[in-house]
């Protein structure tokens, strides 16, 4: 695996009205990384995608340095984080409801076409890749059901070139069995040369595909560290793994 | 009363109104934003083309674009001004920032043009057409073919075009549009310049049909504000379905019963219409505008 950080955060903080919601000195995914952040409601796991990306549904003030791929992103509003490759499929809303699949998977922005640095997945890369969206083509997305969306969300984002990928609460809502289904295909991509930093509350999913593990409390990390090791950990055998550690 | 001829009345008035309130509704459909100021830049249209036809003796085919141009640079500039109350969705204070523009676009006016009215003369208002016991004008029928023209346009452009496939992004959730790279701000501004021109094309068509003053404007925010939620906000086809249905309305009722109360008609009308269809005409069951 190489080790140069695809995503790096330094000196990360974002207040709302005066009260810091994150602070983090530092988080890095690498070239290939599947790193997982984990935590409880409101640790502010969400609020560190968002902020990564520059984006939020309040205002938030965020600080600190962000950079992709050795560039500072810090100062570029949100589309443009984008169009340099950075991607985040939000938790809830991931699709256009109005527009039917086809035009959700419809690349909305020019992207750069850098060769193998930023691969653009075709549409029929993404129906093989996710053969029910080819099924539901002509399906709006308030039609598709909770999976589907997601699948959604994920595949409109690869059609935009990322080179690192902020996947938030991908598990949310969804069956078990599809909770498993989608975070293989996330395991699968990053396999295939995708960075990705997830957000997951459902601990017991995600370390079983992630590489690395950061836990996130009251807003700041107090863990992290390789899946294997992290699983043996304490403060995530006993708060999230139901483990009881003598 | 001649039932034909107002039918025709009905037909051209209705594209006429059609024509009008289609940059609001594009605007409020994409923008989620109105602009109490449409009325005064119906008024700058009209009177810049005027004055390229009166005073520059421009062609009419050269004044039209002028106007079209001149309604741009408001809308840009009405739009740079109000950027962040436009990213906030403060609609009271974008209502009044609108209403205070078309004063001060209304002032200007009067400063640049005059304050007394103005013919606009194209090539097509004086000449007449007599079919039988019909009347109209070819500038009437310019209007007619211009508004579906503009309609049939512009509903292919937001359906089937990548520019329209942003605007609907945009209009659907703006924030989950940035997400997909989509420059919300550039949208916003490239859809207040659109307004611009689009209600300076409707005045360059429309206002030769009566006297033009600097006061104006009034009646055509009115107008616009019954056909856009007529049609279901946001609705192209339902803008045009609802212009065209006010003009033969207004046309039917100022024969049959009084000019004088046309608009309250139309009003009333329009509060019935909302009691029954809260979201206009032009709204399916599942939400989904035409």
């Amino acid at each position: 695996m190489n080790t140069r950080p695809v995503l790096e955060a330094t000196d990360l903080k974002i207040a709302y009205g005066g009260n810091v919601a994150l602070d983090v000195p530092r988080i890095a995914v690498r070239e290939r990384e599947l790193v997982g952040v984990v935590g409880a409601n409101g640790a502010g796991k969400s609020t560190l995608v968002n902020g990564l990306l520059g984006w939020s549904r309040g205002s938030p003030k965020v600080s600190g340095k962000i950079m992709l791929d050795g560039r500072d992103i810090s100062n570029l509003p949100p589309h443009e984080r984008v169009r340099s490759g950075l991607l985040l499929i939000p938790e809830g809303k991931l699709v256009f409801a109005q527009m039917s699949v086809e035009e959700n998977l419809a690349a909305s922005v020019d992207v750069p076409t850098d060769g193998q640095r930023r691969r653009q997945y075709s549409i029929d890369e993404i129906y093989a890749l996710f053969p029910r969206l080819y099924e539901r083509r002509h399906h709006l997305g308030s039609q598709l059901s909770g999976g589907e969306r997601q699948m959604l969300g994920i595949a409109r984002a690869l059609r935009l070139s990322p080179r690192a990928l902020l996947l938030d609460e991908p598990s949310i809502g969804l069956a078990p069995r599809l909770v498993s289904t989608v975070l293989e295909t996330v395991r699968s991509l990053v396999d295939s040369g995708l960075t990705v930093l997830l957000v997951e509350q459902n601990v017991r999913a995600a370390i079983e595909v992630v590489d690395r593990l950061v836990l996130i409390e009251r807003g700041r990390i107090i863990a992290e560290g390789p899946a294997s090791e992290m699983r043996g950990d304490p403060r995530i055998a006993e708060a999230y793994l139901g483990a009881h550690v003598a | 009363m001649n039932f034909t001829q107002q039918l025709v009345n009905g037909i051209v008035l209705g594209h006429a109104y059609a024509l009008i309130a289609i940059g609001w509704t594009v605007l409020l459909g994409v923008a989620r934003l109105v602009n109490f100021g449409h009325g005064q830049m119906y008024m700058l249209g009209a009177f810049v083309t005027w004055y390229g036809v009166s005073r520059l003796e421009l062609p009419y085919f050269v004044a039209i674009p002028l106007a079209m141009l001149a309604g741009v640079a408001v809308g840009y500039v009405m739009q740079r001004v109000m950027l962040q109350l436009t990213l906030k969705q403060d609609l009271v204070s974008i209502m009044i920032v609108t209403l205070g523009f078309g004063y001060v676009l209304h002032g200007a006016a009067a400063l640049f043009f005059g304050s007394t009215g103005q013919i606009l003369e194209t090539p097509f208002s004086t000449k007449d057409i007599y079919w039988g016991d019909l009347w109209f004008t070819y500038q009437d029928i310019a209007i007619v073919i211009a508004a579906i023209l503009f309609f049939a346009a512009l509903k292919y452009v937001i359906d089937r075009t990548r520019i329209g496939r942003l605007a609907r992004m945009v209009a659907e959730d703006p924030q989950l549009a940035q997400l997909a790279g989509v420059n919300v701000r550039r949208v916003y501004l490239g859809v207040f310049a659109f307004e611009g021109a689009a209600v300076a094309l409707a005045a360059a068509l429309v206002a030769p049909r009566t006297p033009i003053l600097t006061s104006m404007g009034f009646d055509e925010v009115i107008i616009t504000f019954v056909v856009v939620v007529l049609g279901g906000i946001g609705s192209v086809t339902g803008s045009y379905v609802a212009g065209l249905a006010l003009g033969l309305f207004t046309a039917f009722f100022g024969a049959f019963v009084s000019p004088a109360y046309a608009t309250a008609a139309a009003f009333a009308v329009l509060i019935a219409v909302l009691v029954i269809r809260p979201g206009g005409l032009a709204v399916s069951p599942g939400g989904r505008r035409a």
